[in-house]
């Protein structure tokens, strides 16, 4: 659905002299499932942001189907990026009170989204991930659970990319990898590009391509390793 | 949006209920003293609208306002007899009515006058009807006392240690029907039947007093002549000056300026005791309850420290306030006294007002600093709503809102609860006093409640504004 093209980007912090992500050039063709790997802070989530456009591009380039959303403003790239990106967290960020419907409608709602053809998709998504009661308060939901709706929000809009840092990280193995199937099946089944920062190997192992980064560069990237050998 | 605005508020519902009391409390106090202040001005305006012209002897204004018009007691000078007939035969005048004061009945004070007044002042009958007799009384609207009941007055009040008239029992014929004013609390009989108990209105000649009452009453040999006598040597004959201090009884003090030296009524009441029940002692129990009223008043009626008039027209009232305002006597229209009143006690409402505002300010701070927290603590959860695709303006609109949400209820509820809390203390004040106190919301309390809210607006949209402009890379890493 969506391919990236990242070029000569360069990403800073106020507080360091070093910069915590440089990457010169990176490709991800649409619908490829990519893994993003690396110690803690090797600057995953950095790159995350930046290609969600939760962080601002300073310097460099990145394309999304070849348009750079470095020149979007900030309203610009929430706009983009609800209507482009489904974000899986490691926290879930789900709000109590609210039940597993309303929650993954939320997004859309408040964007002024959500009419009836979207509040039936969120039905059949909530169904798709295994979550048989919609009216559930997702305070009262397992840990697993909570990640089933998640990825359920992340899939309501369509987006021709899933953005997800470690999306299994605090989850128990069981419904870790059941998660990770989710998500490897429902990116298979939309044909939506997959971006996964993670530090599970049952996870990483099982995707197209790995990526490994250390202090903010890559170190290893598998496709450029097949392409070498 | 409304939904998650609920659900939030549900979950945070123990803070958001304090921030609700916050400001319930605060606007309530500003309502409060606002509504009070008006109703105090309103009901006391309309308790004084029925009494156009007062006369009494010259001294304070106000004193003399707040004695008759709203019976609370205080020692006034006498103006004479005379002064009263002169009224009575006026053309300029409707009718102009006696009041005498000093006696009261089980709290309720006994007020001496005429059925011309009862006439002019109230709206008829609620039961019964006007006194005949000398022994015959009528209740105000808030006396509890049934029709039929005895009335045995006490000198001055049961709290400063008056003694029971035991010359007279008056009956209750009639009970008037409410007027709103302190009025409705009083126990009203002819003024001739207290002047009669305090043994005035008789013709007696000691020239022996006569030098020390002229002292006195310097500017008025008339008044001395007409009722002097009597005064000095009967313990009545100060009781219509006097209302409540019993033992102001001596002679002298009724005539002087309200300023008596405690230390000479004391002195004089003792030596009269002594002398009273020697000399005077015929003068009590010579109380026919039978006997038909005389409301004609002539120069020998005795001194009285106030008399009611309703003047034919405006220009007359005018023209008679002038008139009067002499040397000796004073005449006062109660509403314009009321009127400098409030001038002096605008300021205690200003400082009520100061610390209402300054209340209103200090709440304003905390509401910031919690909702500042607030939003702060809650960082991350609002950069998430951002980061899966909520508006920037639907944050804005959330933090501002549900603040929003509290602000009104709490001054939806400030507005009742001071409204309610004006109600029961203008209440306590219509048990008290009679005064009914208007407790009523005026169009100026919308704008009060307009400006409340803007503030109210203004302040939540600081938070809302730190919600809006948050990084949600940022939050999120938090
Ligand atoms: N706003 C910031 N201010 C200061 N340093 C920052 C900021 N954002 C990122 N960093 C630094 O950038 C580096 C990369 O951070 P990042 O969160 O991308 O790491 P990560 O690979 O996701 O680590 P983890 O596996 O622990 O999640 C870290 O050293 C982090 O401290
Ligand atoms: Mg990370």
């Amino acid at each position: 659905m969506l391919s990236l093209s990242i070029e000569n980007l360069v990403v800073r912090v106020p507080d360091l002299q070093q910069p915590v992500l440089v990457i010169d050039r990176l490709d991800v063709p649409s619908g490829q499932h990519l893994a993003v790997t690396g110690g803690s802070g090797s600057g995953k989530s950095t790159l995350l942001n930046i290609v969600s456009g939760l962080e601002r591009v300073r310097q460099g380039r990145v394309l999304w189907n070849g348009s750079d959303i470095a020149p979007l403003s900030e309203s610009g790239r929430d706009r983009w990026r609800a209507q482009n990106v489904g974000l899986v967290m490691q926290d879930f960020h789900l709000f109590a009170g609210l039940t597993a419907l309303a929650n993954v409608l939320l997004p859309a709602r408040l964007a002024g989204a959500a009419d009836a053809a979207t509040v039936a998709r969120a039905q059949d998504l909530l169904a798709r991930v295994g979550l048989a009661r919609p009216s559930q308060r997702v305070e009262t939901m397992s840990r697993g659970e909570m990640q089933r709706v998640a990825i359920a929000r992340a899939l309501l809009r369509q987006p021709g990319v899933i953005v997800a840092d470690e999306p299994t990280a605090s989850l128990d193995v069981e419904s870790g990898a059941a998660v990770g199937d989710l998500l490897l099946e429902v990116a298979t089944e939309t044909g939506s590009t997959l971006i996964v920062a993670s530090h599970d190997p049952r996870l990483i192992e099982r995707l197209d391509r790995r990526l490994a980064l250390a202090a903010g560069r890559i170190v290893t990237d598998s496709a450029a390793a097949e392409v070498a050998a | 949006m409304i939904s998650f605005v609920l659900a939030d508020l549900r979950r945070l519902w123990l803070g958001a209920f304090v921030l609700v009391l916050l400001v319930a409390l605060a606007t309530a106090l500003g309502v409060a003293v606002t509504l009070q202040e008006r109703a105090l001005r309103l009901g006391s305006a309309r308790a004084a609208e029925r009494f156009d012209l007062v006369v009494g002897a010259a001294g304070s204004e106000t004193q003399l306002v707040l004695s008759s018009v709203f019976l609370q007691p205080s020692p006034l000078p006498l103006v004479p007899g005379s002064v009263l007939a002169k009224l009575a035969t006026d053309p300029r005048v409707a009718w102009a009515a006696p009041v005498g004061f000093g006696d009261s009945f089980m709290g309720y004070p006994l007020v001496g006058t005429t059925t011309a007044l009862v006439k002019g002042t109230t709206a008829g009958f609620a039961e019964g009807g006007l006194f005949a007799h000398e022994g015959e009384a009528i209740v105000g609207a808030a006396v509890h006392l049934p029709l039929g009941a005895e009335i045995k007055p006490m000198h001055g009040t049961a709290e400063t240690g008056g003694e029971t008239h035991t010359e007279i029992t008056y009956r209750v014929v009639g009970r008037v029907k409410p007027t709103g004013t302190p009025w409705d609390r009083a126990i009203l009989v002819p003024v001739q039947a207290v002047w009669h108990i305090h043994g005035l209105g008789h013709d007696h000649h000691d020239e022996d007093h006569d030098e020390d009452h002229e002292g006195h009453h310097d500017e008025d040999h008339h008044a001395a002549e007409a009722h002097g006598h009597d005064h000095h040597e009967d313990e009545g004959a100060s009781v219509p000056a006097v209302q409540q201090v019993s033992d102001v009884g001596a002679p002298s003090d009724a005539a002087p300026p309200s300023a008596v030296p405690a230390d000479h009524d004391h002195d004089g009441e003792g030596e009269h005791g002594a002398d009273d029940h020697d000399e005077d002692g015929h003068h009590h129990g010579h109380i026919d309850p039978d006997a038909a009223l005389n409301e004609v008043f002539t120069d020998e009626a005795p001194g009285l420290p106030a008399i009611l008039v309703k003047p034919k027209t405006i220009a007359d009232a005018y023209r008679l306030r002038q008139e009067y305002r002499t040397a000796g006597t004073l005449a006062v229209f109660p509403g314009e006294v009321l009127t400098r009143l409030y001038g002096t006690l605008g300021d205690a409402k200003m400082v009520l007002s100061a610390v209402a505002a300054g209340s209103q300010a200090l709440v304003a701070a905390a509401l910031l600093l919690v909702s500042v927290i607030h939003v702060t603590q809650r960082r991350r959860q609002i950069g998430a709503l951002r980061a899966f695709g909520a508006p920037r303006l639907a944050v804005f609109g959330i933090v501002w809102s549900e603040l929003l949400v509290l602000v009104l209820m709490g001054i939806a509820l400030g507005f009742g609860g001071g409204y309610l809390a004006a109600r029961l203390i203008g209440d306590a004040f219509t048990r008290q006093t009679g005064v009914i106190l208007p407790v009523e919301f005026a169009a100026g309390d919308g704008a009060m409640a307009l400006i409340l809210l803007a503030t109210g607006m203004v302040f939540a949209a600081i938070p809302a504004l730190m919600a809006y402009r948050q990084s949600p890379a940022q939050a999120l890493r938090s």
